[in-house]
């Protein structure tokens, strides 16, 4: 009893919680012991841990509160300074003590945060740049004025780059994905947190880079929209909630975390990967030994291909690029999904073409979804090959995370990547990105297939949309009221259309 | 020591009055104060039993009290003397039973027509309720149902489900028991008229949660397989926490949603709005399209 007490006297005292620290991929225990030790420097020189980041500039995020220019009218640019420097025939920066400057005009560039008491002020170049930050006590955004804590050391130039907040965003964002995310998702990202295992299907891992609803399309990823989108309504059919009352600030801390996170991740996968690849599991090490090599000898020249900048640095070099442009590059306008023309109008034509299309044997709708829609086809009776080409234990569809996935029984009227037009178009044009769910942008074609100058349609797909829009309501159009009559009207399906 | 018993019994009861009393002032109390007609009438009965209960309270507190000081100093001026034991006496008895029944009576009779306001779906104000509908251009007939909305509890979210617009007139269209091509949805944020009754229907996906609107009063348990009526009437235009108000899982904290109270105007723009961001197929100008 006594013994206890003491030990809840003591946990309350000290609180239950060690600092959060990131977790490896499983695959990380199959390397060689200074294989890992590499993987963990790259990662916390370039990621840290979650209580301690480091931002990398090399990653496309919008992690500082705002970037800025200093504006400067009255105070005199580069060269005017050096002709007074001339003139007085002393060097600027003689001047004795600090200038007591404490506001500054200055030109946003961009604004993730707002700007307000305590933002830290870092001097990017200029007089100031080396010098400690500067801390600001007010922010007049009319004026796009800041008012500092304490005066400056030395005047600025005009067009000086300075940085407030640095970090902040993904600070923010940490704080609030632990608070809101992090028990499904885990620290890591990983979807591992200690409410996954109640959970199915399982919660999003980020590290693959893979996000499933997008309306990108298939070579990009998401789009921060996607993701955002997904924050603020959920995902129905899964446990993702509806996150409605963010506000737009929290909303892009958090999506900054995730893909800071997902980047992480991508990067100890793919380095992971690659360090396997050149011969430095375990398992691998074993081989090249027993073909006559000697332990000493890998780990030689493991440690030569470390230091060699042309070797391991350039492969991580390289990796983040990739990763870096492939983000970048999925948030321009032309990574979106633009439909070539608009939705073709909800009508029983319509509706019976999308079904004729959904029967139809190329298109293979009805080996995943089942003829009727109810997500049965038999694709879900076959064995799937892993990517390392064993058979999955269980028969059935899975997912790039492993997971056995369904199809999509459409009677639900659920529709997990949003209801919008746009968002069923998404789903069948580029696919689900991640699942076995393929693409059909072929079915963008000529207008006239006689007439190869004819213009692009992309009315097939709208068909089918309309037509998996009208598997729920059981065939009923807009007008129609199936309430009353619902059931007598059982069977009446949309097999009436045909 | 009988002294540190008289003064500890009668400290308890002063500082739960005096707790009582500084609460309001400490935001203990209510969340604000109603924000709908039928609201204050829930807190008129609440601070009516309060009453009751505060004058009970304190009386019998004061009688114990009495009784304690009394006694320690009957027993300071003669160690031998002895209470008074009443217990057996019948009239006591008769009279502690039938005094409370007759205020539970009381009180059972008195809240009768505000519960059955707030619960039984014949005494809604249904003519209040159809003025609204009609105002709102509903194309209504008799058998329309008079809820605007639907709201659907699930682990861990409020779906709400709107009636939509008639293609052809452009009018909106009654709620049907069953989705429509037609409706708009909505995810933890219920748009509804303010300053006039309004009905939602309440359903639950998968376990029991609890649809609770603090600052208007209303609390209803989403039961599955069941359809429950409730109406609220918003005083004012603002927003409105809306929270779930039954333990229904881990993720129960998350439950946390949005009401916003607005003109009739307001409202249909924002089933307007919902409707053209249903219908976003992301084609900006599809004249240009069809001219390439």
């Amino acid at each position: 009893m006594r013994t206890s007490f003491t030990v809840l006297l003591i946990s309350l005292c000290v609180g239950c919680g060690e600092q959060p620290k990131f977790v490896h991929r499983a695959e990380f225990e199959d390397l060689a012991p200074y294989a890992q030790d590499y993987v963990n420097q790259v990662l916390q020189s370039h990621f840290g841990e979650p209580t301690d980041m480091v931002v990398w500039d090399r990653l496309p995020l919008k992690e500082h509160t705002a970037t800025a220019t200093v504006v400067i009218d009255n105070i005199p640019s580069d060269e005017k300074v050096k002709e007074e420097e001339e003139a007085a025939g002393t060097p600027r920066t003689s001047i004795t003590g600090p200038v007591s400057v404490r506001q500054l005009e200055l030109d946003l560039n961009s604004q993730n945060l707002d700007i307000g008491e305590g933002t830290e002020l870092l001097w990017l170049d200029g007089p100031l740049e080396g010098f400690p930050s500067s801390w600001v006590t007010d922010w007049d955004a009319e004026t796009q004025t800041v008012r500092l804590e304490t005066p400056l050391h030395d005047l600025p130039f005009n067009g000086d780059q300075v940085v407030l907040g640095p970090g902040e965003v993904l600070v923010q964002g940490r704080l609030l994905y632990a608070e809101h995310c992090q028990h499904c998702h885990g620290v890591t990202g990983d979807g591992n947190g200690p409410t996954a295992p109640y959970l199915n299907p399982k919660p999003r891992d980020y590290r693959l880079g893979v996000f499933k609803f997008t309306t990108t399309k298939r070579e990009n990823r998401a789009a921060r929209e996607d993701l955002s989108k997904v924050i603020e309504d959920g995902v129905p059919g899964t446990y993702m909630p509806s996150f409605k009352l963010l506000t737009q600030e929290e909303m892009t801390s958090i999506v900054e975390y995730v893909l800071w996170l997902s980047m992480r991740g991508e990067l100890e996968y793919q380095l992971i990967s690659l360090i396997s690849d050149e011969g430095y599991s375990v398992e691998a090490i074993r081989e090249r030994v027993a073909d006559g090599e000697s332990y000493q000898s890998i780990r030689d020249e493991f440690i030569e291909r470390v230091n060699d900048p042309d070797e391991f640095n350039y492969e991580v070099d390289t990796i983040v690029s990739r990763i870096a442009n492939d983000w970048e590059a999925s948030q321009s306008e032309d990574a979106l999904i633009h439909p070539i023309s608009p939705r073709v109008p909800y009508t029983p034509e319509s509706i019976a073409r999308g079904r004729e299309l959904y029967l139809n044997e190329s298109l293979k709708c009805a080996q995943c979804h089942g003829e009727a829609g109810y997500g049965n086809g038999s694709q879900i009776y076959a064995v799937a090959k892993m990517k390392n080409g064993d058979d999955y234990p269980v028969p059935g569809l899975h997912d790039d995370w492993g997971n056995l996935v369904k199809p999509r029984n459409l009677h639900n009227g659920t529709y997990r990547g949003g209801r919008r037009p746009i968002d069923l178009y998404s789903r069948i044009y580029a696919g689900i990105k991640g699942t076995p769910m393929p693409p059909f942008a072929t079915l963008v074609r000529r207008s006239d297939p006689e007439d190869p100058s004819s213009p692009l349609t992309d009315e097939d797909i709208w068909d089918l949309v309309n037509y998996i829009y009208s598997i729920p309501l059981d065939g009923y159009l807009p007008g129609q009221d199936p309430g009353a009559s619902a059931p007598e009207s059982e069977g009446v399906a949309v097999h009436s259309f045909e | 020591m009988k002294w540190f018993w008289c003064c500890f019994f009668t400290f308890w009861p002063i500082l739960a009055v005096i707790v009582c009393l500084a609460s309001p002032s400490l935001g203990w109390w209510f969340p604000g104060a109603s924000a709908s007609p039928l609201g204050e009438r829930i807190d008129d009965l609440f601070y009516m039993i309060l009453i009751i209960s505060a004058i009970t309270f304190i009386g019998t507190q004061a009688g114990l009290a009495y009784v304690l000081f009394r006694g320690a100093a009957d027993t300071d001026k003669d160690p031998s003397h002895k209470a008074w034991f009443s217990h057996g006496s019948h009239e006591l008895e008769v009279i502690w039973s039938v005094v409370p029944a007759f205020i539970l009576l009381f009180i059972a009779l008195y809240q009768m027509d505000v519960w059955a306001e707030y619960r039984v779906k014949d005494a809604f104000p249904q003519q209040k309720m159809r003025s609204v509908l009609e105002r709102l251009g509903q194309e209504r007939d008799e058998d329309s149902s008079l809820a605007l909305a639907e709201v659907t509890a699930r682990q861990f979210e409020w779906r709400i489900r709107y009636p939509g617009f008639d293609p052809e007139t452009g009018d909106l269209l009654p709620l049907m028991p069953e989705p429509q091509a037609t409706d708009l949805y909505a995810v933890n944020d219920l748009h509804l008229p303010s300053s006039s009754p309004v009905m939602i229907n309440l359903k639950t996906m998968d376990v029991q949660h609890s649809f609770f609107l603090p600052e208007l009063r209303i609390k209803q348990d989403a039961v599955p397989g069941l359809v429950i009526p409730i109406w609220l009437e918003a005083n004012e235009q603002r927003t409105y926490q809306l929270l779930c108000a039954e333990l229904c899982g881990w993720g129960h904290y998350k439950m946390k949603a949005r009401f916003v109270a607005e003109s009739e105007e307001d409202f249909l723009d924002y089933l307007h709005r919902l409707h053209e961001e249903q219908n976003y197929d992301r084609v900006e100008n599809s004249e240009d399209v069809a001219a390439e």
